[in-house]
């Protein structure tokens, strides 16, 4: 699976799981709090028949009236009765002397049911009955409603992979369609661009043509399109590439590649200041090597002014070029290493420089730091050493 | 010397609320029960009837004040019937306080707290 995919996928997996459990779990707290107050009802209602055995009781010990009365008790509940004062007259529920309605509100651990008392049989108005909150059925509709969201969770996750994958297949297509068409087109182009280069070789060492301007114009042309070729070959086949470190002369490396653009720098009349300390080893994949100093020195001078100048220095910690360019703007600097962004529409390329330069810094944890003024230049300085 | 004081204090105030409750008890016995028993009235059934209808302690004093100051069957909560076998009483000559005193005496005989055993 391609990167972009899978975070493509992700995405929408990350929205949609939590859009389901989203509305699973209001609909879940709706459910409970509906469920919860029917099972509370019905515990009510059967404090209510409780309270009306009571009634009955009382009704009998006020016609008895007995030398001594004894109030009616019953396991897990707790009655209590009231004057028409709502004071306390008997009961067994004793914590409230005052019956204070609102106060049983309040309290959320017992169930409570008042009714009236008529007539008032032992003096009592009011009758409280009051019990425990049987929370058995609580515990098992909650232990319900959590299964029940743990299996809709496993299968809406199994289903948003699917369907994940039903989305991105189409954009996967076209992915794997413009990918085949890179690489045959960059397949196609190596074969024409070698023979250009070549045979311009040969065309150079002639002395026919040895010095016309027009080969040399074929000739930076043919190298402008053989590194396009390069960089679109480095990118198109990155994620199969497999990098062979080892320890390059950099100093070398460095003086062949600014020998190579030399023509190209010509053209535009521009000057190299070159400082290069001798004898420079890092421990990279040729490559990528070339890649980045071709990048940077194409830049350098694509983006420079007719008769500019590049200055060129490495040393053991780090390796600058610097153009007297156009500049970029503080606020390209940071998005100019995004992949075909462009900080200056005014000439031509692809943009892909500067990503592929970001990417090989990135792999070898290597820093790079991009200094600019607009009108004045830019200063490009990858820093190994720290 | 203190604590002596308070104790004799004490003392004092037991056996006069003791005395007070015994002379209270006494003049019920004399100005109301000397009448009530010759003449077989239901006191506990008619407490009850009270109770059942007043509920607390001071509206059933009140009620038995009203009826006490002006016996008709409208000031009484007794069902008709029951004065066919009692007679109605006659207007009380006791002066308010000493009535309500009596009323109270009376109300305290057959409370209904006294009578529930401790839960």
């Amino acid at each position: 699976m391609l990167k972009s995919e899978k975070k493509s996928l992700i995405r929408f997996l990350l929205i949609y799981l939590l859009s389901t459990f989203l509305l699973f779990a209001l609909a879940g707290l709706m459910f409970y709090s509906y469920e919860t107050k029917h099972i509370l009802d019905k515990q009510k209602d059967s404090l209510g028949h409780q309270a009306q055995k009571i009634k009955t009781q009382i009704r009998t010990l006020h016609n008895t009236f007995d030398k001594t009365l004894v109030y009616p008790r019953y396991p897990d509940l707790e009655s209590t009765i009231y004057d028409s004062d709502k004071k306390y007259i008997m009961g067994t529920f004793k914590q409230m002397q005052l019956l204070d309605e609102e106060k049983l509100k309040r309290q959320t651990n017992r169930l409570f049911y008042v009714s009236k008392v008529e007539p008032h049989y032992l003096g009592a108005a009011y009758l409280l009955v009051t019990k425990n909150i049987d929370d058995t059925l609580l515990w098992e509709l909650q232990k319900s409603i959590y299964i029940f969201m743990l299996i809709a969770g496993v299968f809406f996750s199994i289903l948003g992979i699917f369907l994940g994958r039903l989305f991105v297949a189409p954009m996967r297509s076209s992915m794997e369609k413009m990918n085949r068409f890179i690489e045959d087109t960059t397949h196609e182009l190596n074969t024409p661009i070698g023979t250009i280069l070549a045979n311009i070789e040969i065309l150079e060492s002639s002395d026919k043509y040895g010095t016309s301007e027009e080969l040399n114009r074929i000739e930076i042309a043919s190298k402008t399109l053989s590194r396009i070729y390069d960089d679109l070959t480095y990118l198109t086949f990155n994620h199969k590439y497999n990098r062979s470190v080892e320890r390059v002369n950099v100093s070398n490396v460095l003086k062949e590649r600014i020998a190579y653009f030399s023509s190209m720098a010509d053209i535009k009349q521009i000057k190299f200041d070159v400082k290069i300390e001798e004898n420079i080893y890092l421990d990279i994949d040729n490559n990528d090597l070339l890649r980045v100093i071709d990048n940077l020195i194409s830049n350098a001078i694509k983006y420079n002014e007719i008769g500019g100048k590049i200055h060129i220095c490495l040393t053991h910690r780090s390796l600058s070029v610097r153009d007297t360019g156009i500049g970029i703007a503080k606020k390209d600097i940071e998005i100019i290493s995004q992949r075909f962004k462009r900080a200056n529409d005014s000439e031509g390329g692809f943009g892909l420089g500067l990503d592929i330069i970001n990417q090989i810094v990135r792999y070898y944890d290597y820093v790079l730091k991009i200094k600019s003024t607009l009108k004045e230049g830019t200063t490009m300085e990858i820093q190994w050493a720290r | 010397m203190g604590k002596i004081i308070m104790l004799c204090f004490l003392i004092f105030t037991t056996l006069i609320s003791k005395e007070l409750d015994t002379s209270e008890s006494q003049m019920l016995q004399n100005r109301c029960l000397s009448c009530h028993v010759p003449q077989q009235i239901p006191d506990e059934l008619v407490y009850r009837r009270y109770l059942m209808v007043y509920s607390t302690f001071e509206r059933m004093e009140n009620a038995i004040f009203l009826y006490m100051k002006n016996p008709n069957k409208k000031n009484s909560v007794m069902h008709h019937p029951f004065f066919f076998k009692f007679p109605m009483k006659k207007k009380s000559n006791l002066d308010d306080e000493t009535l309500r005193n009596m009323i109270q005496a009376y109300l305290m005989r057959f409370d209904i707290k006294n009578k529930f055993t401790e839960i």
